[in-house]
């Protein structure tokens, strides 16, 4: 229809945003299931990004609630429960088709808690999620409102793989990404990113060796990628 | 219907499990609110067919057409002219006691004069097969969206239900609805007003948004200027809105006109719809049509109105306003259903064999004073 | 008939900025039968544009719509028009018949009613004279004991109030009695603020009576809005966003 509200463009990006991070988030925790098979402590580094520290007693207790408990924000569920909320005011704009696989992978993500085998179990979600994807691309007419989705989906995967330290050659591919997306996002929207910061994180992604050293301060000011220009820091 | 015609489309209908799975996965959901918590509940659905022969449902059809054009014609003579009550066909008192009587719609003349675009009038089939009116809804009727969804599904589940019998498609009400809102657009985009997400509604509206393709919109996102109607983008800027599929109550439409501590309605937007900006569908004030005192005369209307007999007809309904009704009404009060006319929804519906000696008497004794008080009136 | 000029002016000051402000005014008095208005010029500050239009009841509607932050709203008129009250208003609405929200009488004024009815037996000019008389003697005028959202019975109930309440509860009276009767907002000679009165059908037109007053509407009054009461007549009404707690009133008109 070719008008956004304020509000949608929010709940556009904010899906993007969360369903990524379900996905990322469960292939992080896949790999790291897979090592934990050799070494029985592996969760501890994955706390340590983001500053948790350890009240699990068990790898199994860590894997049942960073991916079912939807209490722990850090979880799969939670960001699938936050994904569903914003697509659930978005039927018009991304169709049922599309929402009904956020639907499916909630009810995945459910029956998984009640199965022997976990992997086996959450294989069909990472198929729903690629499902829900395709349904964006060919559902989603209008290429503005596509882009939001795109912007939210591609901030956070940065995120999550500068975070969870992901390797140096995916961060700048994904960076690539971004600033394609960003390009075009049209002016006087709250998708326009803040050029001091966008500089920032670019220098930054520029060189591996800095990027080595910075990390951390590329993450910061990916946080205010979209803050109006002139904002404090 | 038969046992064995029963039994018979059961069986067509096939699996309602899968048919529930996917309503499910479709998201088919109605919210409540339990202990102040919002839920929301996945419709369950039911195989059991409501069969209506093509016979029945061709008249049924002309029958509810008539019954629309009449109702229709009778909203604009209220808001104008009111000849009706001025021929002594209606009592007065009987339009402007209504709550759903709004005298800021005096002389407001929608596009095309149609003020019911949506109605949901409700039928009830009695013993000897016969159908009859059981109320009109002229407001802000819903649930068109579930049989909808419900008969795409069906078609998946259990194709040869449809392959064997010659079954009418009812599929096309997206599109009928959508043309219904281009008829009454004023020039502008196409748009559904939702009270928002924690409505028990809200699966419908945002359902029937994407099946129509206008824009699903809350209030907040809505300004009037310059006696027009516009959409807030996140740019800045502003798109005209021509129609508004509003899912919202008169009442709370807008807060300089109507009830001030709304706040879920538009200000001005009577001012933008007064001067032919704006289309809103169903048009506010229907409320005086749809009202159980009114329900009484509808079958008057048409034969004044349209010059027709009733194709349908309303259920036996006594007005004690008159006094051959009234002396039946004391006669038969445990024999009947007694309905509270300023109520609505459910509410004041009372069945006359569930009351006792004592509780019939105080009935009968309220409306002998109801009665002689609106007569004194007169 | 009377030529008069008027001015009329309010100031909404908030306490602190507001935004996405919505107002529909009913300032400026229309054209009829018994007024006829030779010019009227608004002002409105801060500049805003605005529409109008004329609502159920005739009033003169304008709207408009201030996105920016502002903190006051003020608008006034000045005009001149000519006044002559013999000759007579005939918009007749049937809904003038029935009690509106700010008239339904409760037990109280509905017991008050019945024990006057049949202690005076006229025509329908004579009943509304009688009634008005009646209220003169029972109602103080009083200022501060009301506001704008009393009701005729709430006022009757306090025995006193100012011209809203002497008209709501009129008007309350005249319904109970078969009459139809409207509430007028307008300005008069007698008043510094805004004044409101009623009128009563005769049966083939409008008839003014200024109950806090007691006295018959002559030329020395200028109708601005009716309706069935004061909430189809509110002189502004709006809604808007912003962290404010107050918003102060200042009303002021000459009549010359």
């Amino acid at each position: 229809m070719g008008t956004i509200s304020l509000e949608h463009s929010d709940r556009l990006y904010w899906l993007g945003r969360y369903t990524e991070r379900v996905f990322t988030t469960l292939k992080t925790l896949q790999k790291l299931y897979d090592r934990t098979i050799d070494n029985r402590s592996g969760y501890a580094e994955y706390l340590g990004y983001f500053g948790l520290s350890d009240s699990y007693g068990s790898n199994r207790d860590f894997f049942r609630s960073f991916l079912y408990d939807s209490t722990n924000p850090n979880s799969v569920a939670y960001s699938l429960e936050r994904a569903y909320d914003n697509g659930i005011v978005l039927r018009e704009e991304i169709s049922t088709e599309t929402l009904s696989f956020l639907q499916l992978a909630k009810d995945t993500l459910a029956k998984s808690e009640m199965s022997e085998n976990t992997r086996l179990s959450l294989l069909p979600l990472v198929d729903q999620l690629y499902a829900f994807w395709g349904c964006i691309a060919d559902n989603v007419y209008d290429e503005e409102k596509k882009n939001i989705i795109y912007c939210g989906k591609t901030v956070e995967r940065l995120d999550l793989y500068m975070r969870t330290g992901y390797s140096y050659k995916l961060v700048k591919k994904e960076f690539g990404r971004l600033c394609k997306r960003l390009k075009n996002v049209p002016e006087n929207t709250p998708f326009c990113c803040n050029s001091q910061y966008f500089g920032e994180i670019e220098d930054i992604v520029g060189s591996a060796e800095k990027y080595s050293s910075e990390s951390s301060t590329a993450l910061v000011d990916l946080e205010h990628l979209f803050e109006p220009m002139g904002a404090a820091v | 219907m038969t046992q064995q015609n029963n039994e018979q489309c059961t069986k067509a209908v096939g699996n309602a499990d899968e048919i529930n799975e996917l309503l499910r996965r479709y998201g088919v959901k109605f919210g409540i609110y339990k202990n102040g918590v919002f839920n929301e509940q996945f419709f369950p659905f039911d195989p059991i067919p409501r069969v209506i022969p093509a016979e029945d449902f061709k008249s049924i059809e002309k029958g509810l057409v008539q019954r629309v054009n009449a109702l229709n014609e009778f909203l604009f003579d209220i808001y104008h002219e009111k000849k009706i009550v001025r021929d002594g066909i209606i009592p007065e008192d009987f339009i402007y006691i209504s709550k759903g009587y709004l005298a800021q719609c005096e002389g407001i003349t929608p596009k095309n004069k149609v003020y019911s675009h949506i109605s949901g009038i409700d039928l009830v089939q009695a013993k000897d097969g016969e159908w009859y009116i059981l109320e009109d809804n002229l407001r802000i009727p819903s649930g068109a969206s579930y049989p909808l969804i419900a008969r795409e599904l069906t078609r998946i589940a259990a194709p040869q239900a449809f392959q064997e019998n010659d079954i009418v498609d009812n599929r096309n009400y997206a599109k009928l609805l959508k043309e219904t809102m281009e008829n009454a657009n004023c020039g502008g985009i196409r748009a559904i007003l939702t009270p928002g997400r924690y409505n028990a509604a809200y699966f419908e509206h945002s359902y029937l948004a994407e099946h129509t393709g206008s824009v699903l919109v809350q209030n907040d996102e809505l300004f009037v200027e310059d006696n027009i109607l516009y959409h807030r983008t996140y740019s800045g800027g502003k798109t005209r809105i021509g129609v508004l599929y509003r899912r919202i109550a008169d009442e709370y439409l807008d807060p300089l006109n109507f009830l001030p501590e709304s706040l879920i309605g538009i200000p001005n937007l009577m001012e933008v719809y007064r001067s032919g900006n704006v289309g809103i569908i169903n048009a506010p004030g229907n409320g005086v049509a749809d009202d159980k005192g009114i329900y009484y005369f509808v079958p008057k209307m048409i034969k004044y109105y349209l010059d027709e007999e009733p194709i349908l007809h309303n259920a036996p309904t006594y007005l004690p306003f008159y006094e051959d009704d009234m002396k039946y009404v004391l006669d038969n009060l445990e024999k009947l259903v007694i309905k509270d006319v300023a109520e609505a929804g459910g509410y004041g519906v009372v069945f006359g064999n569930d009351l006792t000696k004592e509780k019939l008497e105080e009935f009968r004794r309220t409306i002998i004073i109801c009665r002689f008080s609106t007569t004194a009136k007169r | 008939m009377k030529r008069i000029n008027f001015y009329f002016s309010t100031k909404l000051t908030f306490d602190d900025y507001v935004h996405d402000h919505s107002f529909a005014l009913r300032i400026m008095p229309p054209e009829s039968t018994s007024q006829h208005i030779l010019s009227c010029s608004l002002n409105i500050s801060p500049y805003v544009p605005t529409q109008q239009t004329v609502d159920a009841f005739g009033n003169n509607v304008t709207a408009g719509y201030l996105r920016d932050d502002h903190r006051y709203l003020d608008f006034e008129i000045k005009g001149t028009a000519e006044v002559d009250s013999v000759k007579h208003r005939t918009d007749y609405m049937p809904c003038y018949l029935y009690q509106s929200e700010y008239t339904a009488p409760d037990d109280e004024l509905r017991k008050f009613y019945a024990e006057l009815k049949d202690r005076y037996i006229g025509s329908i000019p004579d009943r509304a004279a009688f009634f008005s008389d009646i209220l003169s003697d029972l109602i103080e005028y009083k200022k501060d004991v009301t506001d704008t959202s009393t009701t005729a019975a709430q006022a009757f109930a306090l025995k006193a109030g100012v011209c809203q309440d002497f008209s709501h509860i009129l008007i309350s009276l005249l319904r109970m009695d078969g009459i139809a009767a409207r509430y007028i907002a307008g300005l008069a000679f007698c008043d510094g603020e805004t004044h409101s009165w009623v009128e009563y059908w005769t049966g083939d037109h409008w008839e003014g009576i200024d109950p806090a007053n007691n006295c018959a509407v002559n030329d020395d009054y200028l109708v601005i809005s009716q309706g069935r009461d004061f909430r189809d007549c509110a002189i502004d009404r709006g809604v808007m966003f912003g962290k404010y707690t107050k918003q102060l009133q200042l009303v002021r008109s000459v009549l010359s």
